[in-house]
């Protein structure tokens, strides 16, 4: 920049104007933040939020725990099954709305519900069609005969986990479809044309034009979801609590736990702080490979 | 022996047609312009006989086959696109090798054929690039290579030449009339730039409204249109077509319209409207019996265009650059008698009628 005094006033002005966002930024993720890793380092009682500090006591408590063991199992378990089958029932789900299917307007706007409605009303009604005494799953397997009992859904291992596993694909889907749809949109008629006359079959046509076309977005909508699946709260705690006992018990629901069940601040800001480590860790190395990959295609 | 031939072809998107019938045979190793403004039919045409689309009625068939129900991949054609469509994702030599690929083509002969068809085009130094990273004309060049590699009957260029700018334009022109000369394949040439139709093709289409107006050589279809359609839209500046009647003039007919008056030595008959074709440079200006007025004098460079109003109408002139015609003024004209055509105003035939000048 040079001396220019005109420079100088813009650059003041500048500051000016970022300044505001600046501290908002800072009191809402830098406070937490910080917060939250001074918090780990104390024995804290929750409804007074006083305690003795005890360093990395926290953690050692932690490393040792089988609980936290089983809660980070769990949350990469949910994470990994349940946005496994969001990208893949999203990406075939977009696909199928990009057809000239009939009524595809209505249907476009129908995929979208689960992802409009509340958590919690979703929860509710999913909680009545697993019901083990009165639920419509348990009626119409029964019916079909595939099975002799009745199931209980939410109350029993594995079938707890597959539950929030299947209801967390069905709620969050439609964000795949919205993101997949929109660029399948973009994507030229004459590549598909080209890929046509060169002799590409329809398998062909989807593994070498749509999905590379695909690869940008998907990447983001991993990472998203990634990062949105692995701190879900609401769904998984409304459907089985992380019940029965710990075994859908995952991270979040452990910083809950810890913070207002068992009163501990400390240990609860010490979870959530070792859950932003494990997020990190994959989060660098996802996009390290995907970066990779990015500048391969460049090259 | 026709290698392609279209019999009785219809295409319709719903209540629109877009080609009306069409019979038209192209001989093997012909190039073949289809020519015409947009929404003529002519990028239906050869998105039929490429298999994008599939004709309403009629046969379109490829050497002795029936190819109406033949998949695009199986047609033994390839096709050079607008947009070139070149696979964003993959590097030159890829796209290149991609229909080879596509056809179970090996690795070693996939490599020879792709070094080969890259040395024919100068694209050696890009075979690692992606599409992204080069020119309008080297992506013009990738689209041409797989085309060419698959060594194909057929050839289908959809206003390939459309994006580039003038310059290269002009270069890619040459190229491919040499490329043409050099394969020997046919190929089958969509659009709307009469220039470039007339400059490259061995034959040339012209197609208006889903119709084939007229099929015949460049200087064909320039010395004898067929049709008051194909003589307006064929040349440039465009041929002035005059309106006026067939009149009888002692013992025979003369051509009458306001400013004009030509005897007509054979066909026609008295009271037919028929509208007279007279191209720019068949007029010259200096002497002659008629008289126009000039409107607006414009120097070129290599010629000059004269708009001059004969009888109330403005028509172009073409005269040698260094004649001086003063705005305003009234010269005297002749038209090159040989040389006039004349169509049928009702229907829009042409018309075989002699003309001579009128005896001074």
């Amino acid at each position: 920049m040079s001396g220019n005094p005109l420079d100088k006033r813009y650059a003041v002005l500048g500051a000016m104007l970022i300044a505001p966002t600046v501290l908002i930024f800072c009191a809402v993720i830098i406070y937490p933040l910080v917060s939250a890793l001074y918090l780990s380092l104390f024995t804290i009682f929750t409804p007074t939020l006083r305690g003795n500090f005890i360093g990395l006591g926290n953690y050692a408590y932690l490393a040792n725990s089988p609980e936290f063991w089983r809660s980070l199992w769990n949350t990469l378990l949910w994470t990994v099954c349940t946005l496994t089958l969001q990208i893949v029932f999203g990406v075939a789900a977009a696909l199928m709305l990009h057809q000239n299917i009939v009524f595809r307007s209505l249907a476009r706007s129908l995929i979208l519900f689960p992802y409009f409605v509340s958590t919690v009303v979703a929860v509710l009604v999913w909680r009545w069609l697993f019901n083990d005494l009165y639920g419509v799953m348990n009626h119409l397997m029964l019916m079909a005969g595939l099975i002799k009992m009745p199931l209980d859904w939410l109350g029993s291992m594995p079938n707890a986990m597959i539950s929030i596993i299947l209801v967390g694909a069905w709620k969050y889907f439609p964000f795949v479809v919205i993101a997949v749809l929109a660029r399948l949109q973009t994507i030229p008629d004459a590549l598909y044309e080209a890929a046509k006359i060169d002799g590409a079959g329809a398998w062909s046509r989807f593994v070498d034009i749509t999905l590379p076309q695909l690869r940008d977005v998907l990447v983001v909508v991993v990472l998203l979801r990634a990062i949105w699946d692995f701190k879900e709260f609401d769904l998984i705690y409304l459907l089985t609590g992380g019940g029965p006992i710990i075994a859908t018990q995952t991270l979040p629901l452990m910083v809950y736990k810890d913070a207002f069940g068992l009163n501990d601040m400390g240990r609860a800001s010490a979870v959530a702080v070792s859950m932003m480590l494990v997020m990190l860790s994959f989060m660098v190395l996802y996009l390290k490979l995907a970066g990779r990959g990015e500048r391969e295609s460049q090259r | 022996m026709a290698d392609v031939s279209f019999q009785k072809v219809r295409k319709a998107f719903g209540s629109a047609v877009a080609v009306k019938s069409l019979d038209l045979a192209i001989g093997s190793g012909e190039f073949v312009s289809l020519l015409g403004p947009s929404g003529c039919g002519k990028t239906t045409t050869l998105r039929m006989l490429a298999g994008l689309e599939f004709p309403t009625e009629g046969e379109i068939r490829i050497g002795d086959r029936v190819v109406n129900a033949v998949p695009p991949g199986q047609r033994d054609i390839a096709m050079v696109f607008q947009s070139y469509a070149p696979y964003p994702h993959m590097s030159v030599a890829e796209n290149i090798a991609y229909p080879l690929k596509k056809r179970g083509v090996g690795r070693a002969e996939r490599d020879a054929k792709v070094a080969s068809v890259a040395a024919t085009l100068q694209l050696g130094a890009l075979l690692d690039r992606k599409p992204r990273q080069l020119s309008g004309g080297q992506q013009q060049r990738v689209a041409l290579g797989r085309a060419l590699v698959r060594d194909p009957k057929v050839f289908l260029l959809d206003e390939p030449l459309s994006n580039l700018d003038a310059k290269l334009r002009a270069h890619m022109r040459a190229e491919l009339i040499e490329l043409h000369r050099k394969l020997g394949k046919t190929f089958i040439y969509v659009t709307h730039d009469q220039l470039e139709a007339m400059t490259m093709s061995d034959r040339i289409a012209v197609m208006h409204e889903g119709d084939l107006q007229q099929f015949g050589a460049p200087m064909q279809v320039y010395e004898k249109p067929a049709n008051l359609f194909v003589a307006g839209f064929i040349g440039s500046p465009a041929m002035n077509l005059l309106p006026g009647a067939l009149e009888s003039s002692g013992s025979g007919l003369a051509f009458v319209r306001q400013g004009l008056w030509l005897p007509v030595g054979a066909g026609g008959q008295a009271g037919q409207k028929v509208t007279l074709g007279v191209r720019p440079e068949d007029i010259a200006l200096g002497s002659g019996p008629f008289v126009a007025t000039v409107r607006i004098v414009e120097p070129t460079g290599h010629e000059t265009i004269v708009m001059a109003d004969i009888g109330g109408q403005s028509a172009i002139v073409r005269v040698q650059p260094d004649a001086a015609h003063v705005v305003g003024s009234e010269i005297p004209f002749a038209v090159r008698t040989s040389r006039l055509h004349a169509f049928d105003s009702v229907s829009g035939a042409r018309l075989d009628l002699a003309f001579a000048l009128p005896a001074s």
